[in-house]
């Protein structure tokens, strides 16, 4: 169990601040966030190389904020891997290893078994971070704390390299926390996903619900939804059958139905991009609670994959469809087009 | 081709002339004398090595003091280094200062002081005298003489050496079980080994050419260098070349361990 609760923290002139949640034993967390907002300070840390300023670190029940890196049973891997550049691969993996036969055959589980002999210097960024990945590792810490592991490692190697952690994390009932970018990782790995923004915490939830409901617009957007609104709400008048918090959202010419998050002052509206659906006209009665019309302004192909953009208003909606949408519906720029939203998928904040 | 493009490659011809005439001046003014010099007494310097008695001791004198002078720097001053590299020196600024303080001092200055801290008569030069450690005219002084105007060298080279290693080598080494002392012993000290050596030869060297502060605290017994003034201002200068000139052959020794260790792969850059 990692618990974090109040973290103040200093590197040079960066302030972490304020900081609190709690990861369960076994859980795997995700730490998101620009680059400085915090990611790699937190993770110092929790590790205790770096001292807290003020608030507290558990670890499985302990308060350890006191306590120094070497007893705290954590094992960390850094972004650059920082392999002792004065020691071979086997020697770097045994660093801390209480069983080098242990170390030795979980390096050769991870695929640096061809790597053993070699010096650091003649590793490549990937090969690097799977030998990090080892050496933190062969100590058998039940909490691993990763910055970026497999930003480094090619496609093919990466998934494979998941696949081996999340074995490990199974067998050993880890608990990882997990710095990354990449937003697929969050979605596939985490059970918690921490939001870090200019050092402070800007949110600690469940990755499907930080994607769909995100704390603010700056979130949203860190986190990749298409469409921020700006704008004003208010409740809604019906009532009959709507789920609690559904608001009615202005922004220009465009209203929307949607859910607010909690009762504080509602400043946005945010849709992701895959909850648009899109047709040509008006498809009749809809569970929906949005039904927008506007006119086509750009079509962009990534793969299978179109980026649909409509006017709608002058407000401009995008709508991530399949690439054999776009063609089937005949959605060129000019074309008129509807785009239909459920109120769930209109998230207010 | 245009008038301008004619005019900007003369003036830049011009200008490629003048550093390289400025160039040739400096070095011609740095080396002449040295050249001048092992002209004129290295080969009878060398010779007279084999007869010279007192040459050869005040050569060995020289080293053996300067050894001393140079593993006790080391011994005192590399947990300084260390301090001061990562930043946890309480009083940072200050100790930095006072380390640079002896550097900028001349050195019979530098001698008059040490002279009045741990002369005869100061209660410092008393109390070691009664352990046997007199300071005015003996090794000993020779020693503290040759620590005070190099050691500053040799903790500010060792500085740099140490705040060259990434401190999160070190992080990383306690994450894995190391105390702060163990992990500074398996990590960083490896990987700043040439870093530290080499503040030991610059230092080493810087001790072995000190003159100023140790003929105010030792003219006898007498090192190398003292020995080429002597004979100079007893018996002229061509009877103090062949000691000078082995001065300076003795110099090309540790200029060569640095080149060599330079030359070899720095082991502290962090991995990227």
């Amino acid at each position: 169990m990692i618990e974090v609760e109040s973290l103040h923290a200093r590197a040079g002139a960066f302030e972490l601040r304020d900081v609190s949640f709690s990861l369960p034993p076994g859980a795997w967390g995700i730490v998101l966030g620009s680059a400085g907002s915090g990611k790699t300070t937190l993770l110092e840390t929790i590790a205790g190389v770096r001292r807290a300023a003020s608030g507290r670190v558990r670890l499985r029940d302990s308060d350890v904020t006191l306590v120094p890196p070497e007893r705290r049973g954590v094992g960390i891997v850094y972004q650059h891997a920082l392999l002792f550049p004065h020691l071979t691969v086997e020697e770097n993996v045994c660093y801390g290893a209480h069983d080098p036969r242990y170390a030795v055959a979980l390096a050769r589980r991870l695929g640096a078994g061809e790597l053993l002999a070699r010096g650091v210097r003649e590793l490549s960024g990937g090969e690097r971070q799977i030998v990090a990945l080892a050496r933190a590792l062969a100590p058998q810490p039940d909490i691993l704390l990763l910055d970026e592991p497999l930003a480094a490692v090619d496609p093919r190697g990466r998934t494979r390299l998941r696949r081996e952690l999340r074995a490990l994390q199974r067998e050993h009932a880890l608990t990882v926390l997990h710095v990354t970018h990449d937003f697929g990782e969050a979605g596939t790995l985490g059970n918690l996903a921490i939001l870090l923004d200019g050092g402070r915490m800007v949110q600690a939830a469940p990755p499907e619900q930080l994607f769909r409901r995100p704390a603010s617009a700056a979130a949203a957007e860190f986190l990749g939804a298409e469409n921020v609104y700006a704008g004003t709400a208010s409740p809604l008048e019906s009532g009959a059958g709507d789920e609690p918090g559904t608001m009615l959202f202005r922004a220009g010419s465009l209203s929307l139905v949607g859910l607010a998050a909690a009762s504080v002052p509602i400043a946005h509206a945010v849709i992701r991009g895959e909850d648009v659906v899109l047709a040509r006209e008006h498809v009749g009665v809809s569970s929906a609670r949005n039904v927008v019309e506007g006119v086509v302004a750009e079509v962009v192909t990534h793969g299978a994959l179109a980026r649909v953009t409509l006017d709608v208003g002058g407000l401009p909606l995008v709508a991530t469809v399949t690439a054999g949408s776009v063609s089937e519906l005949g959605l060129l720029p000019g074309s008129r087009a509807v785009a239909t939203i459920k109120a769930t998928a209109v998230h207010l904040c | 081709m245009s008038d301008a493009a004619v005019r900007g490659r003369g003036t830049h011809r011009v200008a490629a002339a003048g550093v390289v005439a400025g160039a040739v001046l400096l070095l011609a003014l740095l080396g002449l004398p040295i050249v001048a010099l092992l002209l004129r007494g290295g080969v009878s310097g060398l010779g007279q090595l084999g007869s010279d008695r007192e040459l050869r001791a005040a050569l060995w004198l020289t080293a053996q003091t300067a050894t001393v002078a140079t593993l006790l720097a080391m011994l005192l001053g590399t947990p300084l280094a260390y301090l001061l590299a990562r930043g946890r020196m309480p009083a940072g600024a200050l100790v930095g200062a006072l380390l640079d303080l002896p550097l900028l001092i001349p050195h019979p200055v530098a001698g008059m002081a040490l002279l009045l801290a741990f002369g005869r008569a100061s209660p410092a030069g008393a109390a070691l005298a009664q352990i046997g450690l007199a300071v005015v005219g003996s090794r000993t002084g020779i020693v503290l003489a040759m620590l005070f105007v190099a050691a500053p060298l040799y903790v500010s080279a060792a500085r740099e050496a140490i705040a060259r290693v990434d401190e999160r080598y070190e992080s990383v080494a306690r994450t894995l079980g190391d105390s702060p002392v163990r992990a500074v012993w398996r990590v960083t000290r490896p990987l700043a080994g040439r870093g530290l050596v080499a503040a030991a030869v610059v230092m080493w060297a810087r001790a072995v050419s000190e003159f100023g502060a140790i003929v105010i605290l030792t003219y006898n017994p007498k090192v190398a260098s003292v020995l080429s003034y002597d004979r100079f201002t007893g018996e002229g200068l061509d009877a103090a070349l062949p000691v000078a000139a082995v001065l300076v052959i003795l110099a090309l020794v540790p200029l060569l361990v640095l080149r060599s260790l330079r030359a070899g792969t720095a082991l502290g850059e962090p991995a990227r």
